[in-house]
């Protein structure tokens, strides 16, 4: 595994880089807020800023949304492992051009404090990058880290599973900072916005919060790379990511599907096989 | 003598037009019965059936849900219920996780030719949703009267 302190150097020193020969005009990073010393993303024009980007524990956003903002620019990018993934998912559904983006992959990722994906995550080296920083970790290292997870949810019976949600929901204001945290959530006009037709109403009720953590967990399938930046995202600490992280785990277990693993692959709901599986239909 | 106090489930029914949707159509005209329990909503193909009908349908306090369209390799347009199929089973998974029964869920294929079969789907389907009784919605309170006639005025 790696350290953050090298990481954080090797970051620096590519994005100098790349700055002084103007092959990008940005790079996207973390680095200090201007004001407080928490974990802002920033953008980096010039190669003397470069100092700033930083990697540590707390850098638990998700960058690879701002590379909507930049479309047409050249961009360096620096990715987690799960960022990375995310850029291939884009690169998949055309929605950026790999030619415009320089990314700067992160090997080993040492994991994020206090989010619970980094505990069950099992891509802990970059994807697809054109620069590495941070040292390759083995499969057995991998799975080493990731031993003994289980999912506690899984284990309950229906009725507690309900009770569960139930309880984690009523929380939920519908601020939507999970969704603006998701790099899957960027369509134009999201559902939760739509009048006709209205598929939740504009008070919050339980049935109503219920209902749109479940469809933000159908979009969810066969998108999702597990970063965890929702839950991180969300004020009332609910378990947001529960739902997505079930649709990935069930796409690996039935269609033996990982979604941004390739940015040729496919979504999953976009193709399907003549003998799929017909789990959970009536015979 | 049945009871008039049991529990009458109401199941939202997505039936393909092509096919399941005249499997309904010939098990009228050929008289079979089966129960009045399903309503009826028809759909061109499953492939045009999003999760979140069926999502919201659970939100509005149907009981349960029937899907059915043309048998794999049959469909109308040639693959829209192959993509449906992949669709269903993940709402399945994730209905399930999220703690609904999965008695309430009810996917099936049905032929235009399978009148008495469709008729057997829809008996089956009400008995599997009589098993676990009405649906409480999501927040487990129940739908009030008045909650029904906004809905139906919405509608």
């Amino acid at each position: 595994m790696s350290n953050y302190d090298s990481i954080s150097q090797e970051i620096s020193e590519i994005a100098k880089k790349l700055l002084k020969e103007s092959k990008v005009d940005k790079v996207i990073g973390f680095g200090l807020g201007r004001f407080t010393k928490e974990i802002t993303p920033i953008f980096i024009k010039k190669a003397e800023d470069a100092d700033r980007l930083i990697f540590n524990k707390n850098c638990e956003m998700s960058l690879t949304k701002y590379l909507l903002n930049y479309k047409g620019e050249k961009v360096a990018i620096v990715a987690k492992p799960c960022d990375s993934r995310a850029i291939n998912a884009y690169l998949s559904e055309d929605l950026i051009k790999r030619e415009d983006l320089v990314i700067i992959g992160i090997n080993g990722c040492p994991g994020i404090e206090g989010n619970t994906a980094c505990e069950e995550c099992n891509i802990r080296n970059a994807v697809i990058c054109d620069y590495s920083v941070g040292q390759e970790m083995s499969e057995e290292e991998i799975q080493a880290e990731i031993e003994g997870f289980e999912d506690e949810i899984d284990k309950m019976n229906q009725a507690e599973r309900l009770a569960y949600f139930q309880n984690e929901f009523e929380r939920c204001t519908r601020c939507y900072a999970c969704r603006e945290a998701c790099y899957v959530c960027n369509c134009e006009q999201c559902f939760t916005d739509s009048n006709k037709p209205k598929w939740l109403g504009e008070s919050v009720k339980l049935n109503d919060n219920f209902t749109y953590h479940l469809m933000r967990g159908i979009h969810m399938a066969g998108r999702c790379v597990n970063c965890g930046a929702c839950e991180m995202a969300c004020p009332e600490g609910i378990d947001v990511r529960a739902f997505a992280a079930k649709m990935c785990s069930a796409a690996e277990e039935i269609f033996d599907y990982k979604s941004g693993m390739d940015p040729e692959q496919k979504t999953l709901l976009s193709e399907y096989k003549v003998d799929d599986s017909e789990k959970g239909f009536m015979e | 003598m049945a009871d008039s106090n049991e529990f009458e489930p109401k199941i939202a029914a997505f039936l393909c037009t092509w096919c399941s949707y005249a499997a309904a159509d010939l098990a009228g005209s050929s008289r079979t019965q089966y129960p009045p329990n399903i309503r009826v909503m028809r759909v061109p193909c499953t492939g045009r059936l999003d999760p979140f009908l069926i999502i919201k349908a659970f939100n509005m306090g149907a009981d349960g849900i029937l899907i059915s369209g043309c048998h794999p390799g049959d469909c109308h347009y040639l693959d829209g219920n192959l993509y449906a199929r992949r669709r269903f089973v993940m709402l399945n998974e994730l209905m399930q996780y999220a703690g609904v029964e999965e008695e309430r869920l009810n996917f099936t294929w049905c032929s235009a030719s399978e009148g008495k079969r469709f008729a057997g789907v829809v008996k089956k389907a009400v008995d599997r949703v009589k098993t676990v009784g009405p649906w409480m919605g999501f927040d487990g309170q129940g739908f009030s009267k008045e909650e029904g006639d906004l809905i139906n005025e919405q509608l």
